[in-house]
């Protein structure tokens, strides 16, 4: 095969290196974020929630403030009391207990994420217990104003729900 | 018994005698046409063998051995301009032209192809709250991760854990 036969092929090469888009991938989204930086002196807050519908709800605890509209959407209830709350500072080690009632118990342990998307966040690794039953462990990831709601059991006329978030 | 195509050309050609030329005359008195028509094939040979003779070759056997390559080959022979087109090392401007065009176009599709169109702009959201993985304790139990997109709400749904009365709470 001679130059001549070639050459189409060369300037068809030479066209997509030179063409945005194509030679090279477009920079990933993430790459725009920034590092949230991760504070001194967080700490992980919990809080048992008691969620019902009435006829004239009150207004949600300043704690779930932000979250109240959202929570009705997602749980179908209107009213949302605060049923005990506990908060622990994220020592060194990071392990601890929350006890937002004598009903329910958390096992936490926690440490920094170090991944780019944490956002000063944290990955904590949850035992749920109620009384003494183990009721489940997981692993989350949490940053500050990212609670994670946990559905409960029912409780009267509605159902308890468990708040985690990390307070900076 | 010769037909009576071949009579007719020997009677062309002056071959026919005697009873024979007779014989074939009576029957073409049929055809009147018949005597225009060997003048006419007369005053052609006439013509033939006066200026027919082929010019004389200067290399024949030459002459000869092309045509057999050419047979053999079985390409007829080009005009020199084009083999000199089709043939050179370097391409000319039009045809450079003409690849570089569609080389363009061939460009164009596969950009169009195999590059995504432009998203649009979601506002990155701050919430983070993810569950990794969540290991239920009792197989009574059911732990099921719920992301609302639509709410950007992360909730862990436990179900099967024990009713509780709502007198056991301590509400603020």
């Amino acid at each position: 095969m001679n130059l001549a036969r070639l050459l189409p092929l060369l300037l068809l090469l030479l066209l997509a290196a030179v063409t945005p888009g194509v030679a090279e991938p477009a920079a990933p989204p993430q790459a725009a974020e920034k590092k949230a930086a991760v504070r001194e002196g967080d700490k992980i807050w919990s809080g048992l929630v008691y969620a019902t519908n009435e006829t004239s709800p009150k207004d949600p605890p300043a704690e779930l403030r932000d979250f109240a509209a959202r929570l009705k959407r997602v749980f179908g209830y209107n009213q949302f009391q605060l049923a005990g709350s506990a908060v622990k500072p994220i020592d060194g080690d990071g392990e601890g207990w929350l006890v937002p009632s004598k009903n329910f118990s958390l096992s936490v342990k926690a440490r920094r994420a170090v991944s780019k998307e944490a956002r000063g966040g944290y990955l904590l690794s949850l035992a749920l217990y109620q009384g003494n039953r183990q009721i489940v462990e997981t692993e989350t990831k949490l940053a500050p104003g990212s609670p994670l709601f946990i559905r409960g059991p029912a409780c009267g006329k509605g159902h308890l729900l468990i708040v985690l978030q990390v307070q900076p | 018994m010769k037909t009576f195509e071949e009579r007719t050309t020997a009677w062309i050609d002056g071959q026919l005698t005697g009873a024979e030329l007779a014989a074939f005359e009576k029957e073409l008195e049929a055809q009147p046409e018949a005597a225009l028509d060997r003048a006419g094939a007369r005053q052609l040979g006439d013509l033939l063998r006066t200026h027919g003779t082929a010019p004389p070759l200067a290399n024949a056997d030459f002459f000869n051995l092309q045509i057999q390559q050419r047979i053999a080959a079985g390409t007829p022979p080009q005009p020199r301009a084009e083999v000199g087109q089709s043939g050179g090392f370097l391409w000319s401007l039009p045809r450079l032209l003409w690849a570089g065009a569609a080389s363009l176009v061939v460009a164009g599709v596969l950009y169009v192809a195999l590059v995504p169109a432009a998203q649009p702009f979601i506002e990155p959201s701050n919430y983070f709250a993810q569950v990794v993985e969540a290991w239920p304790s009792d197989p009574s139990i059911s732990a099921t991760t719920v992301y609302n997109p639509q709410d950007n709400l992360t909730v862990l749904w436990i179900d099967g854990m024990d009713y509780m009365p709502s007198e056991q709470l301590a509400l603020q």
